[in-house]
C-alpha cells in the first residue's frame, strides 16, 4: 500500500465562514494502480491531491505514504519538501516545466536536488526521455516544444526521482483527444511497468476505462465509484 | 547541481544586462561623486603642495591666503629672513580673475612669485619659466591658451611662455603664474585716475609693495612650530605650519562641499539600494509560478534563496562593472578634476555586495511565502 487516507478532512476558514473542502475521506492506493479523481470543479479534487502530496496541511485525519505516517492531527514529518523530492512525482495541467531550463535540465533537476551526481542523473534522464519518445529534444527549451512533447517531458521529470506515487492534475486538459489518449496510455503503462501508483485528477470521462479505480469527489465527499 | 540563477539570467540575458547597466549608471554616478570629492581635495592642495613651505606667514587674525584676505608689507621678508632657522622667504600674491580667450570668459587664479627664486610652477610641461619683469606669463592648458599667445591683464599684455598641466586652484580654476612685481601691479595698482585723485586728496595710493602671504622654508633641524611662535611673538602676524594650512583648506574650505557630496553619495546609494530591491522583487515575483513549481517538486528554501541572492549579487556585480566603466569613461569630461582610485572602488564594491544582499531579502521573503499549491490549477 502506497497511500493510506483515513478520515482525512480539510476545512478552510473558521466559524460560520468556514468551508469544508474534504470531508473525512478514507481510501487506500496501491503500487502499480492508476486511480482517477473525478468530480466537478470546486468539488475538492485539488485540495485532496495537495493533501496527498503533503503540500496542504489537512485539518484532521490520518495520512500515510509508503508505510510512513505523514499526518495524524499534525504533520509527523519535519521536511515535506524532502518527502516530495524523494517519493512523489507531479504532473500538471499546463506541463509547468521550468522555462529557463532545457529539457534535460528540467528532468535532472529533482534527482540533482536529491544529491544524485550530474552524470548519473543525465543518464537516467536520457533513458526516460528516450522511453517517452522525446530523446531528440534534450537541449530544447520548453518554449520550443509542442504541447504533447512538453507533457512527455513533464512525465519524464515526474519519474526522474523514481517516485512511489505520481500525482497528476488534469495532465491531458491542454491536449487534443489523440494526444490525451496517448499520454494516458503512457501513464497506465508506466504505472504497471514501474509499480508506481498514479493518481490523476480528470474531468474527461472518456479516459475512465484506462484507470484501475475511480474515486468520485462531490462536495468534499470521496466515494469509490463502481 | 544546476545553477538556477545562471540559467535564469541566460534565459533573459538582454533584459538582465540592460537592467544591470541602468543600475550601473547610478553606481557610476556614485563613483564620480566620490571622484569629485577626491578631486576637490587634490585641487585644493596643488598650490600649497607646489609651494611646499614649512611655514605660512599671513596677516594677523586671518586664516591665510586661501581662506581669507591677507595683506602684508613686502619688506617684512627682510625681517623674516633674520629669524633663526629661516632659510628662504617667498613673498606671494594670490588673485582670482577673469580673462578672455577670444569671446570666451575664463576664470583663473593668479599666483605671483619672485621669478628668480627657486620656485617652479606645478607641472610646467611645455615652454619655460618666466623671467623677471618681462611681461611673461605661464598659464594652465585648461585656460585654452597656447605658447606664444598674448593675454591682456590690467595695464599690460603678457606673452605665454610656459604651460602647466592640471594646475588648478582650490576652486578648480586654472592657474596663472606671473612675476611678483607684475602680479602686485595687477592686484594693488589703482587706475591712473584714482592715483591722481588720491594725490589731490593728499593720499598716497601708488605703492604696490604688498603681498598676500610669505612662504618660509626652514633650515634642517628647526622645528616649524617653534620658529612660527617666535615670528608670531615678534612680528604680530599669523603663522601656520604646512599641516595647519592644509587643515584650513581641507577642513574649513571644502568641508561643506565634502559633506554635500557625501550626502548626495549616500542618497544615491539609498536610491540604488531601493532600485536594486525593486528589481530583485519584481524579478522574483515574475518567477512566482516557477518558484511555486520548484517548491512543489521539492526544492528547499536554500535552493530558492541561493537563486535569488545569486541573481542579486550578479546584478550588483555587473552594475558595479558597468558603473566603473561609465565613471572612467566620463571622468575626463567633467569640468573639475575627478580622481577615481581603486580603494574607493573596492569600498564601493563591498557596499554594493552588502546592498545586493539586503536588496535580495525582500525578494527572498516574498519567494518563501509563495504557496507551492499555486502551481496546481483547478
Amino acid at each position: 500500500m502506497i497511500i493510506s487516507v483515513e478520515n482525512l478532512s480539510k476545512t478552510y476558514g473558521e466559524g460560520e465562514s468556514s468551508v469544508t473542502a474534504i470531508k473525512e475521506a478514507t481510501f487506500q492506493i496501491y503500487a502499480g494502480e492508476t486511480v482517477a479523481l473525478l468530480g466537478p470543479s470546486g468539488s475538492g479534487k485539488t485540495t485532496l491531491i495537495t493533501m496527498i502530496g503533503c503540500i496542504t496541511e489537512p485539518t484532521s485525519g490520518k495520512l500515510s505514504l509508503d508505510g510512513e505516517l505523514m499526518y495524524d492531527q499534525k504533520w509527523h514529518i519535519s521536511d515535506t519538501r524532502r518527502l516530495r523530492r524523494e517519493k512523489i512525482g507531479f504532473i500538471f495541467q499546463a506541463h509547468n516545466l521550468i522555462p529557463f531550463l532545457n529539457v534535460l535540465e528540467n528532468v535532472t533537476l529533482v534527482p540533482q536536488m536529491n544529491g544524485v551526481k550530474s552524470d548519473e542523473a543525465n543518464q537516467t534522464a536520457k533513458e526516460l526521455l528516450d522511453y517517452l519518445g522525446v530523446e531528440d529534444k534534450l537541449t530544447k527549451m520548453p518554449s520550443q516544444l509542442s504541447g504533447g512533447q512538453s507533457q512527455r517531458v513533464a512525465i519524464a521529470r515526474s519519474l526522474a526521482n523514481s517516485p512511489k506515487i505520481i500525482l497528476a492534475d488534469e495532465p491531458t486538459a491542454a491536449l487534443d483527444g489523440e494526444r490525451a489518449l496517448s499520454v494516458m496510455q503512457l501513464l497506465r503503462k508506466l504505472a504497471h511497468e514501474q509499480e508506481v501508483a498514479i493518481v490523476v485528477v480528470t474531468h474527461d470521462e472518456r479516459m475512465l476505462p484506462l484507470f484501475d479505480r475511480i474515486l468520485r469527489v462531490e462536495d468534499g465527499v470521496v466515494k469509490e465509484a463502481v | 547541481m544546476i545553477n538556477l540563477a545562471q540559467r535564469d539570467i541566460a534565459h533573459s540575458l538582454g533584459k538582465f544586462i540592460t537592467t544591470a547597466l541602468g543600475v550601473g549608471m547610478l553606481i557610476g554616478v556614485v563613483l564620480v561623486m566620490i571622484g569629485i570629492y577626491r578631486g576637490m581635495v587634490h585641487d585644493a592642495m596643488i598650490v600649497p603642495n607646489n609651494i611646499s613651505p614649512d611655514l605660512w606667514v599671513v596677516q594677523k587674525d586671518t586664516l591665510g591666503p586661501f581662506a581669507e584676505n591677507s595683506r602684508l608689507h613686502e619688506d617684512l621678508k627682510y625681517s623674516l629672513k633674520g629669524f633663526s632657522g629661516v632659510q628662504e622667504v617667498h613673498p606671494l600674491t594670490f588673485q582670482s580673475l577673469q580673462i578672455h580667450l577670444g569671446d570666451k570668459p575664463v576664470r583663473a587664479f593668479t599666483l605671483g612669485y619672485e621669478a628668480l627664486s627657486s620656485f617652479t610652477p606645478y607641472a610646467l610641461t611645455q615652454g619655460r619659466a618666466i623671467t623677471i619683469r618681462s611681461k611673461e606669463i605661464i598659464v594652465d592648458t585648461k585656460t585654452g591658451f597656447k605658447l606664444g599667445d598674448a593675454i591682456t591683464l590690467g595695464r599690460n599684455t603678457y606673452t605665454v611662455v610656459g604651460l602647466t598641466h592640471k594646475a588648478v586652484s582650490s576652486g578648480g580654476d586654472p592657474m596663472i603664474y606671473l612675476d611678483l612685481r607684475e602680479a602686485q601691479e595687477l592686484q594693488f595698482l589703482f587706475s591712473n585716475e584714482q592715483i591722481r585723485n588720491d594725490r589731490e586728496r593728499g593720499a598716497q595710493s601708488a605703492a604696490t609693495a604688498t603681498v598676500n602671504a610669505f612662504a618660509l622654508t626652514l633650515k634642517p633641524g628647526f622645528d616649524p612650530k617653534s620658529v612660527g611662535d617666535e615670528i608670531h611673538r615678534w612680528k604680530h602676524q599669523e603663522v601656520y605650519t604646512a599641516q595647519e594650512q592644509a587643515d584650513i583648506l581641507t577642513k574649513n574650505l571644502i568641508e561643506r562641499s565634502a559633506k554635500q557630496i557625501g550626502m548626495f553619495t549616500v542618497i544615491l546609494l539609498i536610491v540604488s539600494s531601493v532600485i536594486i530591491s525593486l528589481i530583485i522583487y519584481t524579478m522574483t515575483m515574475g518567477k512566482a509560478k516557477e518558484i511555486a513549481i520548484l517548491k512543489l517538486i521539492g526544492a528547499s528554501n536554500g535552493i530558492i534563496t541561493k537563486m535569488i541572492a545569486q541573481q542579486s549579487l550578479l546584478l550588483g556585480g555587473l552594475a558595479f562593472i558597468g558603473g566603473n566603466i561609465f565613471a572612467n569613461a566620463s571622468a575626463n569630461f567633467f569640468p573639475k578634476t575627478v580622481i577615481l582610485i581603486p580603494t574607493d572602488a573596492l569600498k564601493l564594491f563591498i557596499v554594493i555586495v552588502i546592498v545586493s544582499i539586503l536588496a535580495s531579502l525582500s525578494g527572498i521573503r516574498s519567494a518563501l511565502k509563495i504557496d507551492p499549491a499555486s502551481a496546481i490549477g483547478g
